[in-house]
């Protein structure tokens, strides 16, 4: 089909629109009065939301550990510690999204506003990465001077086998948690369904910008 | 807003119905989707409205909004109960009888544009559009050059796939 062939057909295609259209005004003034609300869910609030649960996460943390701060609870100050370090990148980088977020601008060109808005949803898997490095800490966090003396042979056995192994699978997953390994079955298991095509749809917009840039 | 501005945006969409109609139709194939799209295009469009540039054209605003829209749609929650029902459509189609040779093509060239990847989509639908490769890429923030090499692979494609089809 020729250039022109194509073009008539859509023009034909436009002709009968504009005869078949039809507008529900009603609904449109119910839009302006603003009873028709967005189905979309901003995802600002959400990263909002995560802030401010993370803020109070942290906070609580920071309470334990001012009124931990003892020898014998070394271990547990240490793992809260290190919860609280990871827990505030993580809510730095959220608080960057939410910048960048106020930033968008749909009205800008499509290029740009796409490769903002899939780079803030791919970064979402930056933050799974680094908040998995908490995993370690799930195992000491317990430990005190009265378990390090009465701790039998086989629990201690039992006990530096799954640090050891909750910081391998840290290192391993801080390591390979990445864009690059969305297509891998254990990344669609990590990432909940819907989320999971969301950010093989993101990569695959990025891929289209980067061709035609 | 003022009760002016309202009626000016009511116009502007009974005007551009067909656009969005053609970018939603484009972006989604199911059609309780497409009518959350065309829902979610003009509420995007309205809370813009104000803050619309006169220094761009005001089809290049609305293409780029409807285009963003569309193309992050994914982003999808479930409703809430507060939400009007959606059996009110705003741009509906009224029954169409005619058939005919015209029709299936406007399908089958719907279809093939349907089945382009997000970015090309967008192209193509400038492109039949009748927008200038200059607008196309004001629209798009590509070189003209760009525009014009893409346009022409695309073409290549659908004038293959319709050639393809006429032979059976």
């Amino acid at each position: 089909m020729e250039e022109l062939a194509l073009k008539d057909l859509w023009q034909s295609y436009d002709h009968k629109l504009n005869k078949l259209l039809e507008i529900n005004s009603q609904y449109l003034r119910e839009i302006q009065t603003q009873k028709v609300r967005s189905t979309l869910r901003p995802v600002s609030t959400i990263k909002i939301i995560a802030v401010v649960f993370g803020i109070l996460w942290v906070a609580g943390l920071g309470f334990l550990v001012i009124h931990s701060l003892t020898i014998s609870k070394i271990f547990f100050v240490i793992s809260l510690l290190f919860n609280m370090i990871v827990s505030t990148i993580a809510i730095i980088i959220y608080v960057k999204h939410l910048v960048l977020i106020s930033q968008i601008n749909n009205s800008s060109d499509v290029v740009q506003t796409q490769s903002k808005l899939m780079k803030i949803k791919l970064s979402t898997v930056q933050v799974v990465r680094i908040l998995l490095l908490q995993l370690p800490m799930y195992t000491t966090w317990y430990i005190n001077e009265k378990m390090l003396s009465e701790l039998s042979t086989g629990m201690w056995i039992f006990q530096i086998g799954m640090t050891t192994l909750f910081t391998f699978a840290a290192i391993w997953f801080y390591r390979n948690i990445s864009y690059k390994n969305l297509h891998k079955k254990w990344m669609r298991i990590l990432f909940s369904g819907k989320e999971w095509t969301g950010l093989v749809q993101a990569e695959n917009i990025l891929e289209q910008i980067k061709n035609l840039e | 807003m003022t009760k002016a501005k309202q009626d000016q945006f009511l116009l502007l969409i009974k005007e551009n119905k067909g656009i969005i109609y053609k970018i939603a139709k484009s972006y989604c194939k199911d059609e309780e989707d497409r009518k959350d799209l065309t829902q979610e295009i003009i509420i995007q469009l309205w809370r813009a409205y104000d803050k619309y540039d006169p220094s761009y054209k005001l089809s290049t605003w609305m293409y780029r909004i409807a285009l963003n829209v569309s193309i992050s749609f994914f982003r999808k929650s479930k409703k809430t109960a507060n939400d009007i029902s959606i059996d009110e459509e705003i741009i509906h189609l009224t029954d169409d009888p005619s058939s005919g040779e015209l029709e299936t093509n406007i399908h089958l060239l719907q279809q093939f544009i349907s089945g382009l990847k997000e970015l090309d989509r967008a192209i193509m639908l400038l492109y039949l559009e009748d927008r200038s490769y200059k607008d196309i890429s004001e629209i798009l923030g590509i070189t003209e050059t760009n525009v014009a090499t893409k346009i022409s692979r695309i073409k290549e494609k659908l004038k293959q796939k319709f050639s393809l089809i006429n032979q059976y």
